[in-house]
């Protein structure tokens, strides 16, 4: 057995730095996060976000019932995680989790009374999504209505981005899409003509699914203020359906006004299906439920990991929902030549951004990582990491 | 984001024990119904922690091991309804878990005398399971997402060690250490138990002998619901002393001091000739040998065969009848 020397545990954790919601909630005021941790479903959403260290001490401290001293809680980690866990109590104090009064630490009361309902399964607040009557005239979606669905609004924005507004994809996004990402800054108008992409947008594409998401998302969040919505509404809607379950139907009644608004911004990007507008149901689609996890949030292709996958490629694969259950989908030669067995105009459309193509069969593109293409990527605002398959996470 | 872990739980569900342990006369008696709030709490607390994580529950009852609840089943038909204030995935472990186990203990049959409770099958069944979930037979690549790094093994035991079962735990311990699986223990009621001390300890897990029963959720979630890749950084309580004895494999008695066989290393209390396990031949010298060495038995009473007359080779001369039969 080859004796590599184990990773340290600081290593091992603070591989992923803090999810991306965190500084947006780290910045609301304290009124504000006491107000959405009236709700069970946000708190427990907010608690998978977390690092694992934050998530031990905030279960730790849970069950107790009186306050803690901070010299009997740094205890709780050996000395080399000293900088992990000053690092973790301070995203905790500045989420209004932990609360210190004197030398003693203990939650936030109002967190603490929600968390334990969640995990009891009590409460009164029916923040977990109120399930809507069985329908006996028309079924419940099914998975794959949900997932077609969700797949073709997703790619109905990406497309629109790549190809700049000038593409022969049948639809276009709607207004308030395309004002989003606008104003995200991943699409600008020059001149007043139509949309053209920036190099911010270049970066977005090559990123996850998820990661765009909540891209998006965040900005939607921002945008929330000056279109008279409540913020704390907005994101336990969100939290809410982190937490329901795929494929079942759910009433619009229980929702406040703002959530009913929110609702046709959420059919734009695919995170909620509805048989027509004004329906009183919804359900929402894997977009939605796995907004807190990292399983895939698209059904992705089967194997598009091969030695030599570029990031860029892979992400490619798993934005839009190829179903090859072969491996190889792109190979990449010390030649530079790149082969991909797709037919998919989107992903071609951004392989383009990057590589010359050269021939197009029914279903295998064939293009070179040229040194002109590379540059044009580079012009455009792609960085090399992004390409370069070996800093492939 | 931090990978996905997987926990299988092993519950002691013996009806006498628990029987004795929810008696008033303890210091803090526990009954099995609050230890079920407080165990379906905690399981909770794990499936909240990542959308990915995975729960098996095992319970060991006299004479048989049940799979309660495993996640990777596909949702049973008559699912609890959905509920407003529920988080749909814990409903359906708890539901599962208590109906299962109300269903196995009024299956339990009234015989006489109860049959030991079978941990460790229930111990080599989650095995199984973590060996079949960590290494799925259709490879989807080097990267899967959904590959569980550090299973680990969490036992809650009521019950004292049965030494007949020395041999499978030790061959249980064996196969955790090659599938990298981190059994911890949690003596809930009843005697220290030898053998999960050792379990413990040989694959890094953590040993707690709980005091203060009313607070077991605490107990629990402070030391076992971290993932092991978390553990490197909280201080978790370890055993500083292990009883290491182990039992013998002729007459299944726990030994302090033994023999053992130089080939296979199966442990006698008693030299014998030809080695169960491996069938190796010891000469006859050696074995005198080994019987002069013996320490003194309990002094025996006088019987027809033992004369007094020769007090000083008594002792000695004790198995001698029996190598002198052989050829």
């Amino acid at each position: 057995m080859p004796s590599a020397q184990p990773p340290s545990p600081e290593a091992s954790i603070a591989q992923n730095s803090p999810h991306v919601l965190l500084p947006f909630l780290q910045s609301q005021s304290q009124n504000a996060l006491t107000r959405l941790y009236q709700r069970p479903s946000s708190c427990l959403s907010i608690f998978r976000l977390l690092a694992p260290l934050s998530k031990q001490l905030v279960m730790n401290l849970l069950w107790l019932d009186s306050p803690v001293l901070a010299g009997t809680m740094a205890a709780w980690v050996v000395l080399d995680g000293k900088k992990l866990y000053d690092e973790a109590l301070n995203t905790l104090m500045r989420l209004h989790i932990l609360q210190s009064s004197g030398a003693k630490l203990a939650l936030n009361p109002t967190f603490k009374a929600s968390m334990r309902q969640a995990i009891t399964c009590s409460g009164t607040t029916g923040s977990f999504g109120v399930p809507a009557q069985r329908d006996d005239k028309r079924d419940a979606p099914s998975v794959e209505t949900l997932d077609g669905y969700a797949v073709q609004r997703w790619e109905t924005i990406l497309h629109y981005m790549v190809s700049s507004g000038q593409g022969q994809y049948p639809t276009k996004p709607t207004q308030g899409v395309l004002y989003l990402l606008q104003r995200s800054g991943l699409m600008a108008s020059y001149h007043g003509s139509t949309l053209q992409i920036t190099s911010s947008g270049f970066q977005f594409l090559l990123y996850s699914p998820r990661d765009q998401l909540w891209d998006l998302l965040l900005q939607y969040l921002h945008m929330v203020e000056e279109r008279q919505m409540d913020l704390v509404e907005v994101l336990s809607f969100f939290f809410m359906l982190s937490t329901m379950e795929l494929g079942r139907e759910y009433s619009t009644e229980p929702l406040s006004e703002t959530q009913k608004a929110m609702l046709e911004d959420l059919r734009d990007y695919g995170l909620v299906w509805q048989r027509k507008a004004s329906s009183k149901r919804f359900s929402p689609t894997r977009l939605a439920t796995t907004l807190t996890s990292v399983s895939p949030s698209l059904p992705t292709a089967g194997g598009s990991r091969n030695p030599g996958s570029a990031p860029g490629a892979s992400s490619v694969a798993n934005s839009t929902g190829i179903n090859t259950n072969d491996h190889g989908f792109i190979v990449l030669e010390t030649n530079y030549r790149v082969y991909a067995y797709t037919d998919n105009p989107l992903q071609i459309a951004v392989l383009n951004l990057f590589i010359t193509l050269k021939y197009r069969f029914p279903n295998l593109v064939v293009g070179m990582l040229t040194r002109e293409s590379v540059r044009r990527a580079l012009g455009n605002g792609i960085s090399a990491e992004q390409i370069s398959p070996e800093t492939a996470a | 984001m931090e990978k996905a872990s997987h926990l299988s739980v092993i519950v002691d569900l013996s009806p006498t024990q628990w029987h004795l342990s929810a008696q008033p006369s303890n210091p803090y008696p526990l009954s099995i119904q609050s230890f079920l709030s407080q165990l379906l709490a905690f399981l909770n607390t794990h499936v909240a922690a990542k959308h990915e994580n995975t729960l098996a529950v095992y319970g060991a009852l006299p004479g048989k091991s049940v799979l309660l609840y495993s996640s990777s089943d596909p949702a049973p038909e008559n699912a609890p309804a959905s509920d407003a204030n529920a988080f749909t995935p814990f409903k359906l472990v708890d539901a599962t878990v208590v109906d299962r186990i109300m269903q196995e203990f009024e299956a339990v049959s009234e015989a006489e005398e109860e049959a030991p409770c079978s941990l460790v099958s229930a111990l080599a069944k989650a095995l199984c399971y973590i060996n079949r979930i960590t290494h799925p037979s259709t490879s989807a690549g080097p990267e899967d997402p959904n590959e569980l790094p550090d299973p680990r093994i969490l036992i809650l035991s009521v019950s004292p060690d049965l030494s007949s079962s020395y041999i499978p735990i030790m061959n249980c311990i064996f196969s955790a250490q090659k599938l990298k699986v981190t059994i911890d223990v949690c003596k809930v009621y009843g005697p220290e138990t030898v053998f999960l001390q050792q379990a413990a300890h040989l694959t890094e897990g953590s040993y707690i002998h709980l005091e203060r029963r009313d607070a077991l959720l605490q107990y629990l979630v402070m030391s076992f619901l971290a993932p092991p890749s978390v553990r490197g950084v909280l201080a978790v309580p370890r055993q500083e002393r292990i009883d290491f004895r182990a039992a013998c494999f002729c007459h299944k008695n726990i030994v302090d001091i033994g023999f053992v066989c130089s080939v296979c290393l199966s442990i006698f209390c008693q030299p014998v000739p030809v080695c169960s396990t491996c069938r190796t031949k010891f000469p006859i010298k050696t074995l005198q040998r080994l019987n002069a060495s013996r320490p003194p038995g309990p002094p025996r009473q006088a019987t027809p065969q033992t004369s007094p007359a020769k007090p000083s080779t008594n002792g000695h001369r004790g198995f001698g009848p029996e190598l002198n039969g052989r050829p």
